[in-house]
């Protein structure tokens, strides 16, 4: 069996009295959709604030085709190519949508005109381009989460971590959001999902773990997930089980 | 793109004045002009492009009129010397303020600056062995250009001028390049920028160390040229908010922001101290309340600064020109 791209590997984390990660441990194969579900309070932003550099597990490692990334800065996380997008949107609000984007260019390209001829190029990938220069405390709510996913893709990441990528944003806007997700992924990106929203992730996830009280509780087809009844009772309450 | 030629038909002029203007009082307050602009441009490539507002700027300029003042005075070595360890020294300085401003943020770095600056007040102004204490130090004449003892205006006119230049250049670097754009990334999302793999710590770090290091510059010409250096006012509080006040009237984060800034109010100050020296001296502290005033309409009706202001209105009559 081939190494997987990116390992998590015992991951405990607690804050006070409050356990988000127990014993977490799952693997992500290049070319790879996976979905973290899981009701609030899961664990699963905890999750991907360990994988990114931005906490640090009280136990577990997590490793990039290898590599071991725990304990680095989150800076150097990114430039390891392990990208992400926040649940909540932290646009460089002065800045255009163009320079948003080339901030996420440069790290590997160190030409300005480069940079900015690529940005332009996965603008137009996200459908942005029309939007190029505007500032971006401009957008509206599904532009910003296009422009988070086009900053983050211009780093070139091996591996790109979409938090809630439909999360508050109006029902008319997630196909768009879910289409962009998919063609993404067919273009080869590896992606591991977090996501609220149960008919989207059955949707473009090969793969979906369910997180609960900080566990995994179970792994597998979306179908088989959806069916498990740790599952629905997680998401539902004992009484529809 | 934002355009340089305002910049170079202001840098013109001021290079021009000189050949055109004999008079002493209009040259000094253009050598005054440019000295504040650079230092509020220097105070901008921290508190502008890298958003750390600092309030204890004066702490570098102090750094720098100090070297300068003490090389001349103890071991009869060039002012050129001087702004070199002065920037040295600075540079120094500026590492151990850089590494606060990633333990505090906002406020607390503003407070940090401040109790800085007034530290290095309490050292200058005691440590009467070295520093010569509150009596400060008269900074020696001594006539060439090695020695920096220029009677000509019209010559300081010319050598400030190239340091605002330098100094101009330093921030279009930081709107132009690789650098430039991951600082305003920093600037305004610290963690969205290291999410993209941007050093903000290091960036960080490095642009206070440049604007101290540059600040200093500014702070030995000024002290080669005033002639005197005293402790209560090069490490002083009313300075550093008078750098930050250009730059922010200006346009914060903009190249020519400081330098328009200072043009304000250098201008004024001017003004107010020749129109009320003497008998009205009382007065001459009127012109805090009119800097107060100043900044209150500025940041109240055109929070961008001259620059945005100025730009933006060209940019209205190029239009309504065209159509």
């Amino acid at each position: 069996m081939a190494t997987p791209l990116l390992s998590v590997a015992g991951i405990s984390k607690r804050f006070g009295g409050v356990i988000a990660n127990r014993d977490v441990s799952f693997d992500v194969f290049a070319g790879e959709l996976v979905g973290v579900v899981g009701p609030n309070g899961a664990g699963k932003s905890t999750l991907f604030e360990i994988i990114t550099g931005f906490y640090a597990p009280d136990a577990g490692e997590v490793r990039l085709d290898g590599a071991r990334l725990t304990g680095l800065s989150p800076d150097r996380v990114s430039r390891l190519g392990v990208g992400r997008t926040f649940q909540k949107l932290r646009p460089f609000a002065g800045l255009t949508v163009t320079e948003n984007v080339m901030v996420g260019a440069l790290q590997k390209v160190h030409e300005v005109r480069r940079a900015r001829q690529e940005a332009l190029d996965i603008l137009a990938r996200v459908g942005l381009e029309e939007k190029a220069d505007a500032h971006a405390r401009t957008l509206s709510t599904g532009q910003r989460k296009r422009l988070e996913l086009a900053r983050a893709l211009a780093t070139r990441p091996r591996v790109l971590l979409m938090d809630e990528v439909t999360g508050g944003v109006d029902q008319r806007s997630i196909p768009g959001l879910v289409a962009l997700v998919r063609e993404l992924h067919a273009g080869g990106l590896t992606v591991l999902l977090i996501e609220h929203n149960m008919r989207v992730i059955t949707a473009v996830c090969q793969r979906i773990l369910a997180l609960h009280l900080g566990q995994i509780i179970a792994e597998g087809t979306p179908a088989a997930v959806t069916r498990d009844p740790r599952v629905i009772e997680a998401y539902l309450g004992q009484v529809y089980v | 793109m934002r355009t340089v030629a305002p910049a170079v038909a202001c840098f013109a002029v001021a290079g021009l004045v000189p050949l055109f203007v004999r008079d002493a009082f209009l040259l000094d307050a253009l050598v005054l002009i440019l000295i504040w602009g650079a230092s509020a441009a220097a105070w901008n490539v921290a508190g502008g492009y890298a958003g750390q507002v600092s309030l204890g700027h004066s702490a570098f300029f102090g750094v720098g009129a100090y070297a300068a003042a003490l090389l001349a005075t103890r071991w009869q070595l060039s002012p050129w010397l001087g702004l070199v360890v002065g920037a040295l020294v600075a540079t120094i300085v500026g590492l151990v303020i850089g590494y606060l401003s990633n333990r505090l943020r906002g406020p607390y770095f503003v407070l940090a600056t401040i109790a800085f600056s007034q530290v290095l007040l309490i050292v200058g102004s005691r440590w009467r062995g070295f520093t010569a204490g509150s009596e400060g130090i008269p900074v020696p004449f001594r006539p060439g250009f090695w020695t920096l003892g220029i009677a000509d205006k019209r010559v300081w006119v010319w050598i400030v001028l190239a340091l605002a230049v330098i100094i101009y250049l330093v921030e279009l670097y930081l709107e132009r390049s690789r650098r430039g754009y991951q600082l305003a990334a920093v600037r305004e999302d610290e963690d969205a920028a290291l999410s993209l793999g941007v050093p903000a710590r290091a960036l960080k770090v490095a642009a206070i160390t440049v604007s101290a290091a540059l600040t200093a510059v500014c702070g030995a010409l000024w002290a080669q040229y005033v002639g005197f250096v005293d402790p209560f006012y090069v490490f002083s509080v009313d300075l550093s908010v008078r750098f930050a006040l250009a730059a922010i009237i200006g346009g914060v984060g903009t190249a020519l922001g400081p330098f328009l800034g200072s043009l304000l109010v250098t201008t004024l100050e001017t003004y107010l101290r020749a129109q009320f020296g003497g008998i009205g001296a009382g007065l001459i502290g009127i012109y805090l309340i009119i800097y107060g005033v100043i900044l209150i309409l500025v940041v109240r009706f055109v929070p961008e600064g001259l620059t945005g202001w100025l730009g933006a209105r060209v940019a209205r009559r190029a239009a309504t020109g065209a159509g």
